[in-house]
């Protein structure tokens, strides 16, 4: 075997060792070391040469990668997960005809939707949700993404939260949590805009909060601008009424005078 | 198993984000490959990539490849300002021999900027330090690398572009045909190089290159140096080739002599022709009666000409030295060979006698005028002379004005002048008996005595016509005539011939006269005399032109304003940027009559460069200014700028030949007219078609004058709407109620589409590209008739012979053959029209009988076939008599489709389809591409051109030559009948049947 090749899965058997202990900053160093030595190999993406050891290589590559996804999940770091995944994605997609697949590949997936749900990109998970097979579909962990989804544009709030109960993996709980916090966000937004002000008990009753110091926290901390009086909270809507734009219209008229000058001295 | 492909450029992107510099690396490297497919995506990550070229810490190579990937990305966004200054952050990453849409855009944008770049810092004379180095560094090493893979044109093109001479140099040198290269240079350089000076720069380059080459091309040299107005060099180099030993070096400095001749610079010919070293034994005895000038005593008497006397002052004061060496001789007897050619003197004697001889004129089209036209109408009456003039311009043949005294005598005062200046058009070139003929009518010494003033006046003018641009011999006497009296009508006309005679000269002495009759404040004398000034200093720029504009505000006359205006538009005549503030004084001026000038000014000095800003300007005249006139003479000027490019005119003013102001499509017409002259051009032949009948009787005019220069010298094969045209000329001649503008407009129309014997175009380029002053001067006065009937004579100067003659060493003109490789009815005279056989009746387009055109065509093909077999025979394998078996079938079918329109009969018999021409011959230019020269011929000719005077090197020098086009060839003045065309398919067979043994003889019928 090639030497090279050795190394890579000797230091990958100490990541994963250390991911099983949790010890994040090894994990962390480990997985550099990993990446800078997967850019020798010349039958990973997006070269896809097809050298002797192509096979094994994407294999373990990938292998790294799914780690890593997991280990960002766990260290809760969303931009290293998008940059894992991306990074790993070329080996679902494209690689995909020549590997067995990954057993991890759907959680994974329904993962990354999880995450752009979190996000509220909701265009991106679309795309996303785009380019997977029927199967793929039918898959839990897919399935519970597209359901949350639905709920969540329906505005079923709550199922959305009690969804959190059916996760398939535990890995999903970081994003379930993140999930509670998202809907609160589109509650929010939209009761700014359906009403003028909510009375206290009523506004914690939407924005799902257990008591009213919740409540105050989070509008001290999200929503300063909410005024908060004789225990109604008001919304300031009347902010946003952008004029309209002013028609030039006095330029408008000079210039179909010169043209129609213009076209008098030319004819 | 296939191999797999990306789908995405996420994955590389994702990794730029990485902290890992090593990743970022990665990432960077293979972004750059797949760039090409998946910019889209990586658009967007633009900024990221951005801050990691700007970042400092980043190691040198990757912040180039960071620069490449983001050049590449914006170059297809489209924006390519951004992608060139990231290019060139890349450094020597971006490879200019990389073969990608990439590389080829960004170099094109950067080459642009770049010589836009030294443009600007040429143009404001800073320092080109602001140039970006790097940008430099690229442009530089594209240079290099079409210079390696031998794309030499490229490297010149883009080393001319951006200023960089040395760079052109390199490439010129280092090309492999360095002639070649040096003529595609020279082309480009007067197509493409708008600004003058540097344009200077760029030849003044060539030349230095051209000396440096072992074998140089002493044609091309002379015709540099000559746009660089430099004497010296060409003087030089003539006296090298005429003291060479070998004669084949004599003929070429003939040819260069010719062919500087032909582009009409009189002062620097004078100049080239005084710098010739005189030889050390030859005394003045023996230069004065051998040198050719027309009129010895008249010019001994000249003192005023310090060019004369300068010559004659270094001969006079060497002829002490007598020693006799015969290469002196020789050299003797060639310069007086050589100064004859640079007088123009042996060029003007030979289209003299060539017009003469070939003269076809059809005097029947002007009897038909003549009776047509009302007795009273005086406009009209002189139109006829104006056309008979034209029509006989340089053949020296008068005999309508002489068979019909009577009615010419009904000419009076103006009509007068005119008519007695037509002889001066029949006769140009006439530089012997100029005077002799003219003597009759001229002024009878001292107070005029005898005749007119207005005839006195017209002789002095014809004078002028006689020797215009070749005045030597006639300037003293016209400065007399000039001097001698007060007579406005003589003034003037004395003004208009010195004028001409002493085209270009710059002549202070003759200036001073000038002047003085223009301070007499008289409107006749003094409007001529400030177009005399305008000719006397043409393309001079000098310091007058502001003299003449402060007496043009002082004057009350408009007739004087509108003369000087005229004279200082010729004065910047092709000095292109120099002129532009003079132009701009007189554009802005209140005076419409000076801005009118001003368009002029515009259309001279920048004639024939096409030139962007200068067309901008005259299109913005011609729909502002608040003047017709001004605004006809825009449109007008226009054609001059682009005569160089006459398919671009019609394109350009067809929006104006739809104007509702009638003087906007006058001067459309005009444009068209004078851009597209002589070529006969079908979308100048279009436009102009709608406006022959117009709504307003001076378009029509216009319009009928424009299109006859169009046609001039074509024939009904050529184009059938030549034979409509014709038509349509007649029907307004023989029309009584066609008002007498465009009756006018069709009687000049006809005159010029059969000019000068109909062996005459109209040209205002000569062979090398190089404008001919003369011909561009005259049309410019030309165009001047719409306020001055007898200026029209002017436009006699822009007519050149179409013509082939081939000279030997002695300058004769030896019988050679050469072939035309087309079919002879493309080319051959228009059919002579017939008498009409009722007056009223509208005569029929071609009513050549068709038992003479059969017979024609069956003496044609006799003698073809004869030749023919003569030659498969003689087992030459010309290559002509290959050529006929091939093309007979196909010429077969051509010919009957071409003759169904004239004639009903199609047994007409095949036509051959080639013509064999004798020295001289008649060439039109669109025959031009058809010529060949036979390779078993006697001579060969020292430079391959299909016309004007071409020098033949004798193969045989041991035999006795023959020559053809002495000086009275018998029959001159065609027969009004059809036997025209026989005579020329006769001439043609005999031509064949000489090369080879004697044939049978056999009947032919005329």
């Amino acid at each position: 075997m090639d030497p090279q090749l050795t190394e890579v899965s000797q230091l990958f058997e100490r990541f994963k060792a250390a991911c099983v202990r949790e010890d994040v900053d090894t994990g962390s160093n480990l997985l550099s070391k990993l990446k800078v030595m997967l850019t020798g190999f010349r039958s990973l993406p997006p070269l896809f040469e097809d050298t002797p050891n192509a096979i094994h290589e994407l294999t373990l590559a990938r292998d790294i990668y799914e780690h890593a996804v997991l280990l960002s999940v766990k260290i809760g770091d969303q931009d290293a997960f998008e940059r894992d995944f991306f990074q790993l994605k070329p080996y679902y997609t494209d690689a995909s005809g020549r590997l067995p697949p990954s057993s991890q590949e759907y959680m994974i997936l329904g993962l990354n939707l999880l995450r752009l749900l979190v996000q509220n990109r909701i265009a991106e998970f679309h795309t996303e949700l785009e380019l997977l097979s029927p199967t793929a579909l039918e898959n839990p962990c897919i399935k519970h993404a597209v359901e949350l989804e639905q709920s969540f544009m329906e505005g079923a709030y709550n199922r959305v939260l009690s969804a959190k109960q059916t996760v398939p993996y535990k890995t999903y709980d970081y994003f379930m949590d993140l999930l509670a916090k998202t809907v609160r966000d589109e509650i929010a937004g939209c009761s700014e805009k359906a009403y003028d002000y909510l009375s206290i008990s009523d506004a914690r009753q939407t924005l799902l909060f257990s008591s009213d110091d919740e409540l105050l926290q989070y509008i001290n901390e999200e929503h300063p601008e909410w005024e908060i009086k004789n225990g109604v909270v008001i919304f300031q809507k009347a902010k946003e009424s952008a004029p309209c734009k002013e028609i030039p219209s006095l330029q408008l008229i000079n210039q179909t005078l010169s043209y129609a000058r213009e076209l008098e001295r030319i004819v | 198993m296939a191999a797999t492909m990306v789908s995405s450029a996420g994955a590389l992107l994702a990794m730029l984000n990485e902290s890992h510099p090593q990743l970022k690396q990665h990432a960077l490297y293979n972004l750059n490959k797949f760039v090409d497919q998946f910019w889209p995506e990586i658009s967007t990550s633009v900024p990221l990539i951005e801050s990691l070229y700007e970042d400092e810490e980043f190691d040198r190579h990757q912040r180039q490849l960071a620069a490449l990937v983001v050049s590449k990305v914006f170059c297809y966004l489209g924006d390519l300002n951004d992608s060139l200054s990231y290019a060139l952050g890349a450094g020597s990453l971006f490879d200019v021999s990389e073969d990608s849409d990439y590389v080829h855009s960004l170099l094109a944008k950067a080459i642009d900027e770049y010589a836009s770049l030294k443009a600007k810092a040429t143009e404001s004379n800073a320092e080109a330090a602001n140039v970006d180095p790097r940008l430099e560094a690229i442009v530089e090493r594209m240079l290099d690398k079409c210079i390696m893979d031998g794309k030499h044109q490229q490297a010149m093109g883009i080393a001319i572009e951006c200023r960089r001479l040395d760079k052109l140099e390199e490439a010129i040198t280092r090309s492999d045909n360095v002639h070649g290269t040096l003529s595609y240079c020279i082309n480009v350089s007067h197509a493409f190089v708008s600004r003058r000076e540097y344009r200077c720069e760029v030849l003044h380059l060539l030349v230095n290159v051209y000396q440096k080459l072992p074998y140089p091309d002493y044609l091309s040299i002379c015709q540099c140096l000559m746009f660089l107005d430099e004497p010296e060099g060409v003087a030089s180099i003539l006296e090298k080739l005429l003291r060479s030993e070998n004669k084949d070096d004599v003929l070429l400095a003939f040819q260069i002599a010719f062919d500087l001749v032909e582009n009409e610079h009189q002062a620097f010919l004078l100049n080239v022709r005084d710098r010739l070293s005189v030889p050390k034994s030859q005394s003045s005895e023996m230069v004065q009666p051998k040198s050719s000038d027309p009129d010895p005593a008249q010019n001994n008497s000249s003192t005023a000409s310090e060019d004369v006397q300068m010559t004659e002052g270094t001969s006079a004061s060497i002829a002490i030295v007598q020693e006799t060496d015969p290469n002196d001789a020789i050299y003797a007897e060639r310069l007086t060979k050589i100064k004859g050619i640079l007088s123009g003197e042996t060029s003007i004697q030979l289209t003299l006698q060539f017009l003469y001889s070939h003269n076809k004129s059809d005097l029947l089209i002007l009897k038909t005028i003549k009776q047509s036209v009302e007795m009273r109408n005086s406009v009209c009456h002189s139109a006829t002379i104006y056309a008979n003039a034209i029509m006989h311009a340089g053949t020296t043949v008068d005999t309508f004005l002489r068979d019909n005294l009577d009615w010419l005598s009904r000419a009076t005062n103006w009509a007068k002048f005119s008519a007695t200046a037509g002889l001066g058009v029949i006769h140009r070139g006439h530089l012997q008996q100029g005077r002799s003929l003219m003597r009759p009518y001229l002024p009878q010494g001292g107070s005029g005595g005898g005749g007119s003033p207005y005839s006195e006046g017209g002789a002095l003018y014809a004078l002028g016509l006689i020797h215009a641009n070749h005045g030597k011999g006639i300037k003293q006497f016209l400065r007399d005539s000039l001097r001698s009296t007060n007579v406005e009508v003589i003034q003037h006309g004395a003004c208009l011939g010195l004028g001409l005679a002493a085209l270009g000269t710059a002549d202070e002495d003759i200036y001073d006269d000038i002047k003085s009759a223009l301070y007499t404040d008289s409107a006749v004398a003094g409007e001529a005399a400030g177009i005399s000034m305008g000719l006397l200093m043409v393309g001079s720029a000098s310091e007058k032109a502001s003299e003449m504009l402060t007496y043009a505000h002082e004057t009350q006359h408009e007739k004087i304003i509108r003369g000087l205006a005229l004279g200082i538009a010729l004065t910047v005549y092709g000095r292109e940027e120099e002129a532009d503030t003079l132009i701009e004084q007189m554009t802005r001026d209140q005076d419409p009559i000076l801005r009118y000038g001003g368009m002029y000014a515009l259309a001279l000095a920048y004639r024939g460069t096409a030139n962007n800003k200068a067309i901008r300007q005259l299109l913005h005249f011609a729909v502002s200014d608040v003047s017709d006139d001004v605004r006809r003479t825009a449109v007008l000027a226009l054609g001059f700028v682009l005569y160089s490019e006459p398919e671009q005119t019609p394109r350009i003013v067809s929006l104006l030949s739809e104007s509702y102001n009638p003087h906007v499509r006058y001067g459309a017409a005009l444009a068209v007219g004078i851009s597209c002259a002589g070529t006969g051009l079908s979308e100048a032949i279009s436009l102009l078609e709608p406006l022959t009948s117009d709504v307003v009787d001076f378009v029509r005019q216009g319009a009928l004058i424009a299109m006859a220069m169009v046609m001039v010298q074509m024939n009904e094969a050529g184009d059938s709407r030549v034979g409509t045209f014709r038509r349509q000329l007649e029907k307004i001649i023989l029309d009584k109620h066609e008002d007498t503008m465009s009756k006018m407009g069709a009687i000049l129309a006809s005159g010029i589409l059969d000019a000068g014997g109909r062996n005459v175009t109209i040209r205002l380029l000569s062979k090398t590209k190089h404008d001919k002053v003369t011909a561009v001067v005259g049309l410019a006065v030309f165009s001047q008739f719409w306020y001055w009937y007898p200026l029209i004579y002017f436009i006699s100067l822009s007519f050149s012979p179409t013509a082939f003659i081939g000279l030997n060493y002695d300058l004769k003109v030896p019988k050679f053959e050469f072939l035309s490789n087309a079919k002879p009815s493309l080319f051959e005279y228009p059919k002579p029209t017939t008498v009409p056989t009722t007056t009223s009746a509208v005569k029929l387009p071609t009513a050549v009988l068709s038992t003479s055109a059969k017979a024609k065509a069956r003496a044609k093909k006799e003698a073809e076939q004869k030749a023919n077999a003569e030659k498969a025979a003689g087992a030459e394998s010309s290559s002509a008599a290959t050529n006929t078996g091939k093309e007979k079938s196909s010429s077969e079918k051509d010919a009957d489709s071409v003759q169904v329109d004239s004639q009903p009969e199609k047994k007409a018999g095949p036509e051959p389809s080639f013509e064999i021409l004798t020295n001289p011959a008649r060439v039109v230019p669109a025959q031009e591409k058809f010529i060949k020269f036979m390779e078993d011929s006697r001579y060969a000719p020292v430079k391959f051109v299909p016309s004007g005077f071409v020098l033949l090197r004798d193969l045989q020098p041991t035999e006795p030559e023959v020559l053809s086009l002495t000086d009275a060839p018998s029959s001159t003045v065609s027969p009004a009948g059809g036997s025209a065309t026989g005579q020329q398919g006769s001439a043609s067979a005999m031509a064949v049947d000489e090369e080879p043994q004697p044939p049978q003889p056999f009947e032919y019928t005329s």
